[in-house]
């Protein structure tokens, strides 16, 4: 799994947030609380301590009943042999609410006409507790009202940032070399977006050339080649007609002929290759696959039954390409003389059109070559005189160049080409 | 028959005059634009086989002043280049055919006659070759005045034959002629034979004389020996 950029970044923030809150949030709660029951017991014991001064004095043995009835909260009780100041927690049960509440109380020694007396003031905190949930509530509230902010900020923040990144990104994705459109880098006013969108610039350049001039190497090498090549088969016409061949000089003469002609073809191949790279085929039909398999059938058919082939055909109806039509026929004949080439004696060959797909099968014994490299130039299975390597580099060429889609497979003894256009 | 060759490579016009030089033509030789304009313009040819890229120019100069001086002599154009721009661009300045080297002299040989042909018998088209009779225009092949019923490819193999009469002809040859682009990809010319074989077979069935030798090891040879 890879991640993107931005949501590293947003992650690392989420994380923090999240220790964050972990963290605060119960020493938050400990805090106010500890805030809380201080301030109680500050009111409990200022209380007492003004009961003491104000109320004390002027109060009799007998009052004592009458303050316990009017009072809730502050009671006068027996001496429990509590004689300091105690504050503890305890719980007491509430009529109207029928459940036991917590309670925070000070037990006090105080005298009353000489006699003993604990004092005895309790403060509910059932309602400190609902304080302190809406502080909690309120606390959390902003946490995440802040994280939200946080997130959604860095994350305006880091797209409009890496923006320039992005756009690089793409302009390189849609960067081919062997087709002629340089990348257009947007301008940037970050430092390091500007090195980067200058280096991938002059990377580009420099490939390009490089290509250029290896692409025109081989396009000069293969026209350069024509005219010996026309002398050496001219020459070679002309030797055969001579009256005084024997035997052994017409063997060595269709051995050089056998040669000529892959001479002929490899260096054909070649100049088709580098035609198309220069996009020399650029006229555009739409036509119908169909009509042009049907075209070449005959020929195809011509050249299997040598092999005794049998040729199997399904063709469908299938959606018109919008192409250039020499290079698609350049592209089914390699196809299909790849399949004849390949086959064995009384072998078959399954020709199958439907939809937008195209698929050539025919029976052969597996090859020893990574289907990956099937395609590139002169990656041949075996030494043989069979081909010259060139015809499948060919076909993908142009699946390249018109975008289709071209796979191989190989089972049960069948080789498997399928175009998908 | 009279024909200009415009072709730079000493080696090649050489190879391509001794090869039509055999018979019926008489193959003078052009080696730059200079010396091709000049002999245009003093005589006459039945037929010019031009090179595009010349040193002292270009071939199109050459279909320019033949338009220019109202001369019809049929072109055509042998060259290594082989864009659909120049193939068009030649033949609107008037070029009859194209042929991209390297090519077959034999094959070339046939095209000049079929040019020639073309030019100077305006619809009336047959070739005779002793008992055989072919009609170019409608594809129809008589033996003995008797109807003989060929395929296309047979009726080709056969004018391809007659027109390189006495000339050893290569199986590669014969199947470039034959399968014409396609022959490119091909890397087995047996079907050659099988056409050749069909072609005897029903020429022989016409009473026809087998003119078709066998040269061992280089190819066949159409000869009235």
């Amino acid at each position: 799994m890879s991640n993107k950029l931005l949501h590293k970044t947003l992650q690392v923030y989420l994380v923090y947030s999240v220790i964050i809150f972990i963290i605060v949030a119960p020493l938050f709660y400990f805090l106010a609380d500890k805030f809380y029951i201080n301030n109680i017991d500050e009111t409990l014991l200022n209380t007492k301590i003004e009961f003491v001064k104000i109320t004390l004095p002027k109060l009799k043995n007998t009052d004592i009943p009458l303050w316990n009835k009017f009072n809730k909260n502050i009671k006068i009780k027996e001496y429990n042999e509590i004689n300091s100041d105690t504050l503890f927690y305890t719980s007491y049960y509430d009529i109207e609410e029928q459940e036991k509440e917590p309670y925070r109380e000070l037990n006090s020694t105080i005298i009353i006409d000489g006699k003993r007396y604990t004092f005895s003031f309790k403060i509910n905190l059932i309602e400190s507790e609902d304080l302190m949930l809406s502080i909690a509530l309120l606390f959390f509230g902003l946490i995440i009202f802040m994280l939200l902010g946080l997130f959604f900020i860095t994350k305006k923040l880091s797209i409009r940032l890496w923006k320039p990144f992005y756009q690089t990104l793409n302009q390189i994705e849609q960067f081919e070399i062997d087709k002629n459109m340089k990348p257009q880098f947007s301008t940037t006013s970050i430092e390091e977006f500007k090195r980067l969108n200058k280096s991938i610039e002059n990377l580009i350049k420099k490939n390009s050339i490089i290509y250029e001039n290896q692409r025109e190497f081989v396009e000069n090498a293969a026209h350069e080649l024509q005219t010996p090549i026309a002398i050496f088969k001219g020459k070679l016409e002309l030797l055969m007609q001579r009256s005084d061949i024997t035997k052994g000089q017409a063997d060595l003469l269709e051995d050089l002929n056998k040669s000529t002609n892959r001479l002929t073809k490899l260096n054909k191949n070649l100049l088709l290759l580098s035609k198309i790279d220069k996009n020399q085929f650029d006229e555009i039909s739409s036509f119908q696959i169909k009509g042009l398999i049907e075209k070449q059938l005959d020929f195809f058919k011509e050249q299997a039954t040598l092999k005794n082939i049998t040729i199997e055909i399904n063709l469908k109806d299938a959606v018109p390409v919008n192409t250039n039509i020499t290079l698609t026929e350049v592209l089914v004949s390699n196809l299909f003389l790849n399949a004849i080439r390949h086959n064995i004696l009384n072998g078959k060959i399954m020709l199958q059109l439907v939809g937008h797909k195209l698929v050539i099968s025919n029976t052969g014994s597996p090859i020893a070559i990574n289907s990956k490299s099937l395609f590139n130039r002169f990656s041949k299975s075996n030494s043989s005189k069979k081909g010259n390597g060139l015809g499948l580099a060919i076909v993908k060429k142009i699946a390249d160049l018109n975008n289709w889609e071209i796979t191989y497979s190989y089972s049960n003894s069948l080789h498997t080409f399928s175009v998908i256009f | 028959m009279k024909l200009l060759l415009v072709e730079d490579e000493p080696e090649l016009a050489k190879s391509i005059q001794q090869y039509l030089n055999v018979n019926e033509f008489i193959c003078e030789w052009a080696a730059t634009v200079t010396s091709a304009l000049d002999k245009i313009s003093n005589y006459e040819y039945d037929a010019i086989l031009l090179d595009l890229m010349l040193p002292d120019g270009d071939g199109f100069e050459i279909l320019n002043e033949l338009k220019k001086q109202f001369k019809t002599d049929g072109v055509i154009i042998i060259s290594a280049k082989e864009t659909l721009e120049t193939r068009i661009e030649g033949f609107n300045l008037g070029a009859d055919d194209y042929l991209t080297k390297p090519f077959h002299l034999s094959e070339l040989l046939v095209r000049i006659q079929a040019l020639i042909r073309r030019k100077k018998f305006n619809g009336n088209n047959t070739i005779v070759f002793n008992e055989i009779e072919i009609d170019i225009l409608s594809k129809t092949v008589k033996v003995n005045n008797f109807k003989v019923e060929l395929t296309k490819k047979e009726i080709d193999l056969l004018l391809y034959f007659i027109g390189n009469q006495n000339r050893v002809l290569s199986k590669s040859a014969i199947a470039e002629y034959l399968s014409g682009d396609m022959a490119d990809m091909l890397d087995n010319h047996d079907f050659v034979y099988a056409h050749i074989k069909n072609l005897k077979k029903k020429l022989k069935v016409a009473q026809c004389d087998d003119y078709i030798k066998t040269i061992y090891g280089l190819g066949y040879k159409w000869t009235n020996e």
